[in-house]
């Protein structure tokens, strides 16, 4: 096996493949037994400020190339959650991530403060869930000013935990807010989150989801999450996670060539099985010894070199 | 034939009042699927539930529906011609035992619906089936005629004890199995119903498999709504259908279950 550790934002993953937040984060339970498949770290499913149910079903479904899910946030809240994460925490040996969202400003303090206590290792703040406009308004990741204010704010109250920035491909203006999480003090950003899409059944006449409208995840959507990557690559120095759509080592490798230092997974969990970090980390591995790299620090960003 | 996971929209071919709470909805559409798997059933405008699903010979599928809430009274209102929404199958199956050919199946309310198709696979392969079917009155103990068409030995049980034994099919299967000798048990119903029937085959020592519910989001294994503890399975791919060896590794059976936010619910039996 290649050596696939690498260093995120000061944090050490022994593969860089993360759980994409809202794939399995609903219990601790549940992350171990995404670490007992293979992931380098995971990510919890977001926390908000109160206990929230969700959309009503249908909230998920998929096809060949991608999944859509309006899920709606549902969480129990940051009081009910604190001692879920502890043990989550303590009950992994690989680093666990947490992730917040909220409506405005002080409740991302709110929930940030009591997250940052809970021990885990990093927190992304979920600035791009397409799912919850009516509730919440428009996302903050499609703001630079939003987004600044944001990060400056939940990083006063954070302590020493490093933040990441979780950014929308809905936004034309990725790369600008990339740059204002960057300057406001974020250590990390993750891209992409699930692009808005909808999705109509013809012989229904409506839109599959209760949400209407739902985020597109999966296969559909890697080639955006690549060009999120790689355009953020150019123009922040902190570390990306890159996310959307990855299925395979190959599709590893080439969001690592883009500039990602780790990549999510999520919707791969559908495409090949719980085991999907494994697979992914052995296909990663095959590739380099074939290609004799010797650490994925060497692959990364290493397509912006092309002439 | 494989997994649908996106919405199929399908015609109600021909509905069967079973009960005054029950109506059973056929199609015409070959679904995939086996005994103990669901489908996830979009009712358009209301909701999407999962249902378990019935093949009986020379039809495409069918699911019966108690109308208990909102949506499945919205489905008792349907007509044939209207559509509705599947995907899966999801889950796990029912195995019936290579040694021996003698089963019981503990069946509360609902549970009639995996357990009936189970019982004509059964029946097929010439297994001795008993059923313990379990309800509130005589009206309704779902396919009980259908059972006995097929040669299951029917154990009915009521509240009311307007047919069969006046009280619970649980104690009812406790006398029985003090006497008879089964292979392999099946039991699915209310989840104390299901506890019970788990502690008779611990103590005997009978191979027995659950099929245990909890809320369902995307079926087919990636939200983790339905991951149980402390395993993580998730109960609708490495579930619904546990083996009772399996079973002794959810701590959260018979005790707790998670609602839509994903926040703990105890179940009204545990105390603080």
């Amino acid at each position: 096996m290649a050596n696939l550790s690498v260093n995120l934002a000061g944090i050490s993953l022994q593969n860089p493949t993360v759980l994409a937040s809202g794939i399995m984060g609903v219990s601790s339970s549940s992350l171990k037994f995404v670490e007992e498949n293979g992931a380098g770290a995971v990510t919890l499913k977001s926390i908000g400020p109160t206990e929230r149910p969700g959309h009503k079903n249908p909230t998920v479904f998929a096809w060949r190339e991608g999944i859509q899910n309006a899920v709606g946030l549902s969480n129990p809240g940051i009081e009910n959650s604190i001692e879920k994460i502890t043990t989550s925490v303590t009950q992994l040996d690989i680093p666990v991530f947490g992730s917040m969202f909220a409506d405005t400003i002080d409740n991302f303090k709110r929930v940030g403060e009591k997250m940052a206590s809970t021990g885990v290792a990093a927190i992304e703040v979920n600035l791009s869930c397409p799912n919850t406009e009516d509730d919440f308004g428009r996302m903050f990741a499609l703001d630079t000013k939003m987004t600044s204010d944001l990060i400056k704010a939940v990083k006063s109250v954070v302590g020493d935990i490093p933040i990441f920035a979780k950014l929308s491909a809905d936004s034309s203006e990725i790369v600008e807010v990339g740059k204002a999480a960057e300057a406001a003090g974020a250590d990390a950003i993750t891209a992409i989150n699930t692009i808005s899409g909808v999705v109509i059944d013809i012989n229904m006449k409506r839109p599959i989801l209760t949400n209407k409208v739902g985020g597109v995840s999966g296969p559909a959507i890697k080639p955006m999450g690549v060009r999120a990557v790689w355009n953020l690559y150019n123009s922040v120095k902190i570390p990306i996670i890159g996310t959307g759509g990855i299925n395979t080592g190959e599709d590893a490798i080439e969001y690592i060539m883009a500039g990602a230092t780790a990549i999510g997974i999520g919707s791969g969990v559908y495409y090949r099985g719980i085991d999907v970090f494994k697979k992914v980390t052995e296909e990663m591995s095959r590739f380099m010894e074939e290609n004799r790299y010797k650490s994925v620090e060497e692959m990364r960003g290493i397509a912006h070199k092309a002439s | 034939m494989k997994q649908i996971d996106k919405p199929l929209a399908l015609p109600i071919q021909k509905i069967i009042t079973e009960s005054e709470r029950v109506k059973t909805f056929v199609f015409e559409y070959d679904f995939p699927g086996g005994p103990g798997q669901f489908v996830m059933c979009w009712i358009p405008g209301f909701d999407e539930k999962p249902f378990g699903i019935i093949k009986k010979d020379g039809e495409g599928f069918r699911i019966s529906v108690a109308a208990v809430g909102e949506s499945t009274k919205a489905m008792h209102m349907m007509e044939e011609g209207d559509l509705l929404g599947f995907r899966g199958p999801y889950g796990s199956v029912f195995t019936l035992p290579e040694d021996g050919k003698k089963i019981a199946m503990v069946a509360g309310g609902y549970g009639m619906v995996p357990l009936s198709y189970l019982a004509q696979e059964a029946r097929k392969k010439e297994y001795e089936v008993h059923l313990f079917i379990g309800a509130r009155n005589k009206q309704e103990l779902l396919f009980k005629e259908w059972m006995a068409e097929i040669g299951a030995l029917v154990h009915a049980s009521t509240d009311d004890g307007s047919e069969g034994y006046k009280g619970f099919n649980t104690d009812l299967f406790k006398s029985n199995a003090e006497n008879e000798t089964y292979d392999k048990v099946y039991t699915v119903g209310p989840e104390i119903m299901e506890m019970k029937i788990a502690q008779i085959c611990w103590e005997k020592n009978i191979p027995f498999e659950v099929s245990l519910e909890r809320y369902m989001k995307c079926g087919f294994g990636i939200c983790g709504q339905c991951s149980v503890d402390p395993t993580g399975w998730r109960m609708c791919v490495e579930g619904p259908v546990i083996d009772g060896e399996a079973l002794k590794k959810i701590a959260e059976f018979g005790k707790y279950h998670r609602t839509a936010s994903g926040e703990v619910q105890k179940y009204p039996w545990i105390k603080e």
